[in-house]
């Protein structure tokens, strides 16, 4: 898994990561993400456009950063999520729990 | 043209490890795609048995290492069968339960990932210890080309 954090606009943060998000990978993920809240953020954006899969462990790294987004009051999306991703949080119930956009840049440059 | 069936059983002896799921999800994956199952219930299935397989690594040996989860496929007309044996402490499959979907907080999808995937699944306790676990997925007439 790779994961690369970049600070497009001031206090908007993107997470970009690459690669199956599973049990071996889920606490590097959650090491880069969970951090970011303590940045200042106003938005924080995670772009899945390459991650082919994702089990129940890289849901619940999700399921906290959106906790802690709620805490502190910060914009928290997934951008770009594949088909098979998207199916899987469906599966979960939390495609509507989640906001989800379909595209990283385009969100960023609405931003 | 789909995998009607094979002559027996499929084993796979892999590490209690996460590193080693992928190779679990690849064989699932095109398996389940050589049987005839739709893209949707081939993800499913993946996930489900990598699920079934990391709860082996989380619960059953909490992480450690040099165990091993053994991985029996049986492919025929009626039904795809995947049985999940380890050598860890045995549970009270009782306990083995999904939380409730609106309650939205960090875990306990597995099992609502693995019984959403599979017609059926049983737990049992084999005489020379461990568990078993067995997922089986019946299949449709047209995956089948039986009449």
């Amino acid at each position: 898994m790779k994961s690369q954090v970049t600070e497009k606009k001031k206090g908007i943060f993107l997470l970009a990561l690459e690669g199956d998000l599973d049990m071996s990978s889920s606490p590097q993920v959650r090491s880069a993400l969970l951090p970011l809240f303590r940045e200042s953020p106003s938005h924080i954006i995670v772009d899945l456009s390459r991650v082919p899969y994702i089990d129940s462990s890289g849901i619940a790294t999700f399921v906290e950063g959106l906790q802690f987004s709620r805490k502190s009051n910060v914009r928290f999306t997934l951008a770009g999520a594949t088909p098979t991703v998207e199916s899987i949080f469906d599966l979960a119930y939390l495609k509507g729990v989640f906001e989800m956009v379909p595209d990283a840049d385009r969100l960023l440059d609405g931003e | 043209m789909a995998l009607d069936e094979l002559k027996g059983p499929v084993v796979l002896d892999i590490p209690a490890d996460p590193a080693s799921m992928f190779i679990v999800r690849a064989l699932v994956g095109t398996v389940s795609e050589r049987i005839g199952f739709g893209r949707e219930e081939c993800g499913r299935l993946v996930l489900a048995v990598d699920e079934a397989c990391t709860n082996v690594i989380r619960h059953a040996y909490k992480h450690r290492e040099n165990e091993r989860i053994i991985l029996t496929f049986l492919i025929n007309l009626d039904y795809f069968q995947v049985d999940i044996r380890d050598f860890g402490p045995a549970a009270d499959p009782a306990c083995f339960v999904s939380r409730e979907l609106e309650d939205v907080r960090p875990g306990g999808l597995g099992i609502h990932f693995i019984k959403s995937a599979f017609d059926r699944t049983e737990y049992s306790v084999p005489e020379d210890g461990g568990m078993l676990l067995r997922l089986v997925k019946y299949r449709a007439k047209e995956e089948t080309g039986q009449e």
